[in-house]
């Protein structure tokens, strides 16, 4: 192994860590509020809660009827 | 006693039914929201495992894996587009993206990819040994290095740079569509794409530039979607986001080193 990929590799292996140490960090107030950010919300639609059926159908079971 | 606080302390109601079902209410969607921690885990767990199964196709390489590995592929290609939908120039989206579809679609894409990755990494590292360590910790490098931009607010992903990107992406896919077809009906390649001169080259490293790029979006992604108390499933969706862009790096990166070490 070249003295270049023995260096790289332990270069690698650091980044890796930092990479998923880093990720856990919530970005600085300078990137967060900001009023230029991409709202990824209008191009990632989040699925909608479907409603509970069961209660639904509790009050479609409720019917009055004139005589 | 302020008009907040008599509210705080009075406008709430002591009827214990209600009191407890608001609270349940509040658990329960406290449950199921997005979290930075989560989304690392999902990257972590789609890493592993195409590793794992990069791992299985260099080392066992024969026609039953290149049969799996095509499988492999395909499954992977068929998950991205039912998870980040497909868009095509002038006609807009063919496959709406469905995130909610990440949780499955995620670690069949990981699996996928890996199969595909170990095959071309097996191939580069016959020819020019000790290239994949290399391509690989240049690749983490890469991204620990933008992380670090974005999350000290150094690079500020904007609309703009959104188009950008964007566009620059579609672009490259489309060369790569059309050099595709060309080799297809001709035999030949493009020599941008292919070759090792300087022009070949200066496209490699564009490409490299916009991929990494790419990963600005995914970390905004995943940052605002946590902030913003987006669903569960979308830490799996910010992942293979990530995923999908680190591996786009890394085969980038190591066809511009083989493109190097070939002159």
């Amino acid at each position: 192994m070249s003295y270049l990929t023995l260096s790289l590799g332990l270069l690698g292996i650091f980044s890796a860590f930092l990479f998923f140490y880093l990720l856990k960090f919530k970005a600085s107030i300078k990137q967060t509020n900001r009023g230029n950010r991409i709202r990824w919300n209008s191009y990632i639609p989040y699925k909608e809660k479907k409603p509970n059926k069961g209660k639904n159908k509790e009050f479609k079971d409720t019917s009055f009827k004139d005589n | 006693m302020s008009q907040h606080q008599a509210l705080n302390k009075l406008g709430r109601s002591g009827n214990p039914i209600i009191r407890s079902a608001a609270f349940q209410d509040k658990v329960s969607s406290s449950e199921e929201k997005m979290s930075l921690e989560g989304a690392v885990n999902k990257t972590s767990i789609m890493l592993f495992l195409t590793v794992i199964t990069a791992t299985i196709s260099w080392n066992f390489q024969g026609p039953l894996m290149s049969i799996v590995s095509a499988i492999g592929a395909l499954a992977g290609f068929v998950s991205g587009i039912m998870t980040f939908g497909f868009y095509f120039f002038f006609v807009g989206w063919i496959v709406k993206p469905r995130p909610h579809n990440a949780p499955r679609t995620a670690p069949i894409y990981a699996v996928g990819m890996g199969f595909i990755i170990g095959i071309i990494s097996q191939q580069a590292e016959s020819f020019y040994p000790g290239i994949v360590i290399q391509a690989v910790s240049l690749t983490f490098f890469v991204a620990t290095s933008l992380l670090l931009a974005y999350k000290t607010g150094f690079i500020k992903p904007t609309q703009n740079f959104m188009l950008m990107i964007f566009a620059a992406t579609m672009g490259i896919f489309l060369t790569y569509i059309v050099s595709l077809i060309f080799s297809l009906f001709t035999g030949n390649h493009f020599l941008i794409i292919t070759g090792n001169g300087n022009m070949s080259i200066l496209f490699s490293v564009v490409v490299v530039c916009i991929a990494a790029l790419n990963l600005v979006l995914d970390f905004d992604i995943i940052e605002q979607s946590a902030e913003q108390g987006a669903p569960k499933y979308m830490e799996w969706f910010g992942a293979m986001a990530l995923m999908a862009t680190l591996i786009w790096l890394y085969i980038e990166i190591l066809r511009l080193l083989m493109k190097l070490r070939s002159r």
